[in-house]
Parts: C-alpha cells; sequence; structure tokens
C-alpha cells in the first residue's frame, strides 16, 4: 500500500485515524496501531509479516535480557546473538543472490566457472529500515544509553508504524520513547494543522514534481549511449532532483501521517543540496540514515580521533557499507566508495586548511560531486554511469539538434531550470514558519488535491526498494 | 573472534560519546519539531478545516463534472458524448441494418479498423464486414460473433480476427457493457460505477477528456467527426480524424522504444479469468462450424527488434497457449508481426503501432493466402 494511493488515502487512514482517537486508552491505542500497521505491511506481502515479527521479537527479548544481566561477557555474547539474527536476515535476503551472482561473475572472468545457482529471493519491502531500527534500540540498551521497555506493546508499535515502517526516517527508541510511554490524549488543531500541512508537501513534493521528472529522466537513462555533454548533465540534474523530491516528499509525508496518530519523527532532510561540503552533505541528507551509520559503525570503528589515515579508511569503510545498504549492486557499493573517498579528501584537505572559503564556491563544487555520484546510483550498471559520467566530461561531445529537441523538450527543461532554484533558495519543509491563516489552509488543501488527481497511475517511491 | 570483541566492545563506548566535542554533539540532534509548529497563534483549526475542506471540495467538484460528463462512457450518464469513441454501438447499429449476412467479419481492434471489407471482396469474392472497436478486446468479438449468429442464423460465416501479442484481455469495454445488444451476452456484466471508476474519474486524464468534450459541444458541435461505411469500414474522408494518427511517426516510435527500454514487457498474466471470452468465443465459433483466422497484430520493425532483444516474453508465451489450445479448437494462426513476412513498408505506418490502409491491404492479401482454406 502506498503513501500516494487512494487505497490509502481514503480506505487506510481515515479508519485509521478515527480508530486511534476513539481509543483513549494506552494499551488499545498501541494494539490498535500495532494492528493496523501490521495490516498496512501485510498488504504488501502477508508472507513477509512473520519475518518482521521474529526481528521484533529478537531485539525485545534480546533487550530484556541485556538490562537483566551486568555480566559483561553475557551482555556481548546477547549483543552478538542479536546482531547476528538481525544481519543474517537481512544479508539473506537482501545480498545472498549478489553475492551468488558475483561470485559467479569473477569465477567466469577469471575462466573458473563456478555456476553456483542463481538464488529467486524476494526482498521483503522496508526490511533495510525496520532491521536497522530494531537493531538501535538493541545496540543501545547495550550502550546503557536506552532502558528497554518491558511493554510489549510500546515495542511492537516503535518498530512497526506505519508511517516510517516501509521507507523512515530510521527513528531510534529515544526518538520515541515518551511518546510510545505516555501517548498524547487527543489530536490538538495544531498537530493536525502541521500532519496536514506536512501531508500536502509530500504528496506535492513526489506527485507533482518527482513523478513529473520521471518520464524525462527514465528517458535520457534509457539511451546513455546517445547522450552528449548537454543531455547527460540533464540527466544526472534531473535524477538528483527527482530522487530528492520523491524521498524527502515520502519523509514529510511520514513526519505529517506521524503527527496526525500522536508522534514526532525527526527530521530527515534539511536542503541537502545546499550543502556547503560533503560532511555536511551528508548531515542534511538522509539525516536518519547518516546518524545511525556514524553513530553505530563510524564512532566504534574510531571516528576521527585516531589520525588522519585511519579517519579516512573509516569514512570509505562506512560509506562503502552504507552504499551497500542502498542495494545489492556494484553500482551501490561505488556509489558508496566515491563517496567515502569524497569525504576523506575533504578531511584531508580541511586538516591542512586548504578548503576554499568561497561559500558560493563550496555550495557549487559539492552539488556537481553529489550529482555525478547520483549518477552511478541511478545507472544500471557500472558500464552505463560510465558512458554517462564521461559525457559530463565532454567525452561524448556536444549534442546534436535532434538529440536536444528530441531528450530536452521544453516543458523538462522549464522544470529543471525551476528546481534547481528552487532548491538552492527556498526554504524546507522545516523551515517553513508561515501563520495558521485559512488562505495558506485553502492554498494546501487544493495543492494536495492537484496532487491525489494524479494518482492514478502511481509510481512506487524510489527508497521502497532499498 | 578477538576482532568481533573488539568491534562489540567499541560499540559499547560511552567514554567515547562523552568525550565527543559539543559541536559533534550537536550535529547529531535531529529536531522533532518543525517550524511551522513553533508558530504560537490562533487559528490552527481554520487552517486545518480549510485544508481538508478544499481538499475534498475540489476532488468532489472534479469527480462529479467528470460523472456529468461522463468522458470514458463509464458512469451511463449519456448527457453528452463521449470523449472516446462510440463505435461499439455504431458497429452494432451498422450490423442491425445489414441486409444481406456478411461472409467474412473482421474483428480486433483499432488496429484492425483500417481493414476494408470491400477489398477482401476483391480478394475472395465474398462479402466482408469490419466490426473491429477502439480497444477492442475478447469480450468485444464474443459479443459481435453472438450478435452476427443472432442476427443472421443459419448463415455460414468466417472470421480474421487480430489479435496482439497479449492474445486477450479480461477486460469488458463500458461502453459494450452498457449496450443493451452488448449487455444481453455478457451476463450479469451491466454498467457498475465502481470505486476504481472513481479514481478514474478523479485523474487528470478524465478530467481532460471532458473538457475535451465540453469544448467541443460549445464551441463546435456535438457529432463525432469520425464516420464509417455500412460496411464497417471507416469513411475515407474521415481517416485523419482517427486517434492513431500520429503528428510523426518517428516520434511515436522512439516513443514506444523508449518505453519498452524502460519497461520491457514482462510475461503475461496466465490467469485463465483473462482468456475466458477468448476461449468462449472460439468454442462458440466451431460449434457453429467456423473456422477462425487469428492474426497476430504486425509490429513496427524498430519496435519489433527491442522488444525481442529484450526476449519478447509475451509473444513466447502467446504461441505457446495458441499451440496448447490448437488441442481443443479448430483454428488458423497468421502472424503478422514480422511486416517482412507479408511484404510491408515500415513507413507504412499510422503511429509505432497502427499500419495504414496500404499495408492493412498487403496483410490481408497475405492472410486470405495462408488461410489454409478457412475464409472460403
Amino acid at each position: 500500500m502506498l503513501f500516494n494511493s487512494y487505497l490509502f488515502l481514503f480506505g487506510f487512514l481515515p479508519p485509521v485515524l478515527v480508530g486511534c482517537w476513539a481509543l483513549r486508552q494506552k494499551n488499545l491505542r498501541l494494539a490498535f496501531l500495532t494492528l493496523s500497521s501490521w495490516f498496512f505491511y501485510a498488504w504488501w506481502d502477508w508472507r513477509f509479516l512473520p519475518l518482521m515479527l521474529s526481528t521484533t521479537m529478537v531485539d525485545y527479548v534480546a533487550a530484556l535480557a541485556l538490562q537483566h544481566t551486568d555480566d559483561e561477557r553475557r551482555r556481548r555474547l546477547l549483543l552478538i546473538g542479536s546482531l547476528s539474527i538481525n544481519l543474517s536476515l537481512l544479508g539473506y535476503f537482501k545480498y545472498a543472490g549478489f553475492f551468488v551472482g558475483s561470485l559467479n561473475g569473477i569465477g567466469r572472468a577469471l575462466g573458473a566457472p563456478v555456476d553456483l545457482p542463481d538464488l529467486h529471493i524476494l526482498l521483503p519491502i522496508g526490511i533495510s529500515f525496520y532491521t536497522f531500527n530494531s537493531m538501535s534500540y538493541t545496540i543501545d540498551v547495550f550502550r546503557r544509553r536506552v532502558t528497554p521497555t518491558k511493554h510489549l506493546l510500546e515495542y511492537t508499535t516503535f518498530v512497526a508504524l506505519f508511517p516510517h515502517l516501509i521507507a523512515g526516517p530510521i527513528v531510534r527508541f529515544t526518538d520515541l520513547a515518551e511518546q510510545l510511554r505516555r501517548p498524547r490524549p487527543s489530536l490538538t488543531s495544531k498537530a493536525a494543522s502541521v500532519g496536514l500541512f506536512f501531508l500536502a508537501c509530500g504528496l506535492t513534493k513526489k506527485l507533482l514534481i518527482a513523478d513529473q521528472l520521471n518520464p524525462y529522466v527514465d528517458r535520457l537513462f534509457a539511451h546513455s549511449g546517445d547522450l552528449g555533454f548537454l543531455t547527460s548533465w540533464a540527466a544526472a540534474f534531473g535524477y538528483s532532483l527527482q530522487l530528492y523530491f520523491d524521498f524527502s516528499g515520502y519523509s514529510d509525508m511520514a513526519v505529517g501521517l506521524a503527527w496526525l496518530i500522536g508522534f514526532r519523527f525527526p527530521q530527515n532532510f534539511n536542503s541537502p543540496f545546499k550543502a556547503q561540503n560533503i560532511s555536511d552533505f551528508w548531515r542534511r541528507w538522509h539525516m536518519s540514515l547518516s546518524a545511525w551509520f556514524r553513530d553505530y559503525l563510524f564512532i566504534p570503528l574510531g571516528g576521527s580521533r585516531r589520525g588522519p589515515a585511519r579517519t579516512t579508511i573509516n569514512l570509505v569503510l562506512t560509506m562503502f557499507l552504507a552504499g551497500l545498504w542502498h542495494g545489492a549492486a556494484w553500482t551501490f557499493v561505488v556509489w558508496g566508495l566515491f563517496h567515502g573517498v569524497l569525504l576523506g579528501t575533504h578531511g584531508l584537505l580541511r586538516k591542512l586548511g586548504l578548503t576554499p572559503s568561497s561559500v558560493f564556491f563550496n555550495r557549487a563544487v559539492t552539488f556537481l560531486f553529489v550529482v555525478a555520484a547520483f549518477v552511478i546510483f541511478r545507472a544500471p550498471d557500472l558500464g552505463t554511469a560510465g558512458t554517462i559520467l564521461s559525457s559530463m566530461l565532454g567525452f561524448g561531445g556536444l549534442d546534436h539538434a535532434g538529440a536536444l529537441h528530441t531528450f530536452l523538450p521544453a516543458r523538462f527543461l522549464i522544470l529543471l531550470g525551476a528546481l534547481l532554484v528552487f532548491v538552492h533558495a527556498a526554504p524546507n519543509t522545516w523551515q517553513i514558519r508561515a501563520r495558521p491563516r485559512i488562505v495558506y489552509g485553502l492554498a494546501t488543501g487544493t495543492a494536495a488535491a492537484i496532487a491525489i488527481m494524479t494518482i492514478a497511475s502511481p509510481h512506487p517511491f524510489i527508497y521502497f526498494q532499498f | 573472534m578477538a576482532t568481533i570483541r573488539k568491534s562489540v566492545e567499541s560499540l559499547a563506548t560511552p567514554g567515547i560519546l562523552r568525550r565527543r566535542t559539543g559541536a559533534e554533539a550537536e550535529k547529531l540532534e535531529r529536531p522533532l519539531e518543525p517550524g511551522v509548529a513553533s508558530v504560537q497563534a490562533i487559528g490552527y483549526g481554520r487552517f486545518a478545516l480549510a485544508t481538508v475542506g478544499a481538499c475534498l471540495a475540489l476532488l468532489v467538484a472534479t469527480l462529479l463534472m467528470n460523472v456529468l460528463v461522463d468522458p470514458f462512457a463509464i458512469a451511463g450518464t449519456g448527457l453528452l458524448p463521449t470523449a472516446v469513441e462510440a463505435d461499439r454501438t455504431v458497429k452494432l447499429d451498422l450490423i442491425r441494418k445489414l441486409e444481406r449476412s456478411p461472409d467474412i467479419v473482421i474483428l480486433g481492434s483499432s488496429r484492425a479498423r483500417q481493414g476494408e471489407p470491400s477489398f477482401l471482396t476483391q480478394l475472395t469474392g465474398e462479402t466482408a464486414f469490419n466490426a473491429a472497436v477502439t480497444g477492442g478486446t475478447a469480450a468485444d468479438a464474443w459479443v459481435t460473433a453472438r450478435y452476427v449468429n443472432d442476427r443472421f442464423p443459419r448463415k455460414p460465416h468466417h472470421y480474421i480476427w487480430f489479435v496482439d501479442a497479449g492474445i486477450a484481455t479480461k477486460g469488458i469495454n463500458p461502453q459494450l457493457a452498457e449496450d443493451p445488444r452488448g449487455k444481453r451476452y455478457l451476463a450479469g456484466k451491466g454498467v457498475s460505477f465502481t470505486l476504481a471508476d472513481v479514481g478514474t474519474y478523479i485523474g487528470p486524464q478524465a478530467s481532460l477528456a471532458s473538457w475535451r468534450v465540453l469544448k467541443k459541444c460549445l464551441l463546435h458541435s456535438c457529432k463525432a467527426r469520425l464516420r464509417y461505411l455500412p460496411d464497417g469500414a471507416i469513411a475515407r474522408p474521415t481517416l485523419r480524424y482517427l486517434p492513431e494518427h500520429a503528428a510523426s511517426l518517428q516520434n511515436s516510435i522512439s516513443r514506444l522504444v523508449d518505453a519498452v527500454r524502460a519497461h520491457p514487457p514482462r510475461k503475461p498474466n496466465t490467469n485463465p479469468a483473462r482468456y475466458r471470452f477468448f476461449e468462449r468465443t472460439l468454442a462458440f465459433m466451431n460449434a457453429h462450424g467456423i473456422r477462425p483466422v487469428i492474426v497476430l497484430n504486425p509490429i513496427h520493425p524498430k519496435v519489433l527488434a527491442v522488444l525481442l532483444k529484450h526476449g519478447f516474453a509475451q509473444r513466447r508465451a502467446s504461441l505457446a497457449y495458441l499451440h496448447a489450445l490448437h488441442r481443443r479448437y479448430d483454428f488458423v494462426v497468421v502472424d503478422g508481426e514480422d511486416i517482412s513476412r507479408w511484404g510491408g513498408s515500415p513507413q507504412q505506418f499510422t503511429n509505432a503501432t497502427h499500419i495504414n490502409r496500404r499495408n492493412m491491404r498487403r496483410l490481408l492479401r497475405y492472410v486470405v493466402a495462408h488461410s489454409d482454406g478457412a475464409l472460403r
């Protein structure tokens, strides 16, 4: 069930909102929200619901066991056990096919065919997100930063809550603990307004911007071999903007839905294209994921406290895994490594005092590197990515008039130009501080209605595949 | 083991966390309150009501307009002409008006609409009628075959049935379901406005179609510009009004090639319900001693090349299905997908998926020659 579907907006959401606020008793409300979220998840494929439930139960039990013992060895074993189960499930469902395929490929390249049978494993939707949610809880309990909840419904609601279940933001238990412990008694007009505002913004971003860019971008990437200098840059800019509006639109909808059912989610995007360096970009792009990798991988690896060389290695390793988290494909691995190298290089330059002081220059360079990296992210394979990147560097020559006419229709160029100005100049959804005037309400409702009208042929959110 | 132990220990790094600088700790802050929530003001209730009210009002108004105009003939209001061609009713009317039974009936979608019955008569000496309709499905073929048989009982008919690579779709066009003659053969399949139709009529395509209908009726006239001859052929002067006439054939081909590359067609749905009307029609024809000629619709060579490059699972599945069907039903298959087989010209297309009259004549000549006596 997509957030941008009639079924969700008119079939699922209204009864859930009514049920949620009609049930004032905490246990009933949490049970209702858990069941609704499980139903939401099972609608896609009920066979994977037990998988999510097992991840939930493993971490719930592991956390309680961690709380009940001070024996460090036993605590370590419990953590290893919990992480192993989580990572094994994630590894099997998400990466087994990729590794088998890669082994076969390597074998063929070396002239010693391995010929392992292809695994056709269906990727359970949202597995990367709920596994990371759940793992962060166990690790935080192990670190004694979080007191585990004994209340099973609090925990099942934390893991399964439908606004974040499928594609984040990756919430921590610390974000929701108090909200789960003391659910809000009623839906205030302010919370409803904020929720509706974010929901409308998300729908608009996804349906009226990202989905409108989709056909042009698809067309450009489908003709990677025919692209020249301008069309290849148009492909890169187009996809970067599409991804941003798609995913930040999803995050806005998740935040809005959370407000409507009485929860507050953390910010996930903070105008990432305004970043002044690559580290800044990762503090603004998919903030919940970058914070996760920083807190649970980069810092435990030693962070930036063991000298420049080790810092660079830690960054590259972290970003390699962040890339792999996005998908079981070499394009994601290379995209992650590319960002790791960029982060390491930036760290070194900053230490040497070689970073330029011009804000404009820094923003422009960061943006161009990020956009170039997204080509690798989007391309179906590394060959295609290489072709487009080389065209962006001018090796594909200039575009002939026919290609410009075919690939860059005026509507696409206007949209692209307007969005480039918008992402660099306009405030993001979290920065808007408008007073709740009726005219703004009418405008918000109108935008949402126009967006909903385009639902007839919905495109799934890009991040659902991760 | 030592490495794992060290890594796990490093996860428990409260010391490290404490040592982090204030700036680093600040970076971890992820606010829970957006700016809009920090505005202290009254009037949030009115804002929420205005948002929901405007949204619902606009959606309901759009739905109401589209239901009243009913551009796709889904709601059955019938106040204005539909935006889609009402050719099902037109063709059934023409069959009703026929004075003598046609020997050959052409079935299919808009891709078969270019077939000229008079040309078939030249080729075979038999009278013919073109019953192909826009978006024609197996349900249309079923209704037409039944209606022709009821209209001219005890008269032998031959059928040339043009189908796409997917062979059959289970959809029943609302116009067909609405027509009293169609309704008779589609038990329990009268017009019903479902929730899915609400979605269609909220969508921009329906609104644009309604706008076109309103504009046409207000500024010009509500009459259709596409006209048919008594034998079901399209009247030559109205050919340019065919919706499949593309402004630029090359652009039309490029768009389809792009679409195939971006979303290569997958193996078709093998759900038996999908083929219900197809098989039912074959059974009906065989029961009346008719051996239909199934023609696989031609595909532009550039599009076909891309489809074949991607495996063209639809074609393989359809051929396998037809092959299996031969055990139960008697029919002839003429594969017209590759235009080089029947001397088709890649220039003689009206768009990427529709051939024009010249190519259709070539194809009909080939079909008659390869019909294995089924048209005699």
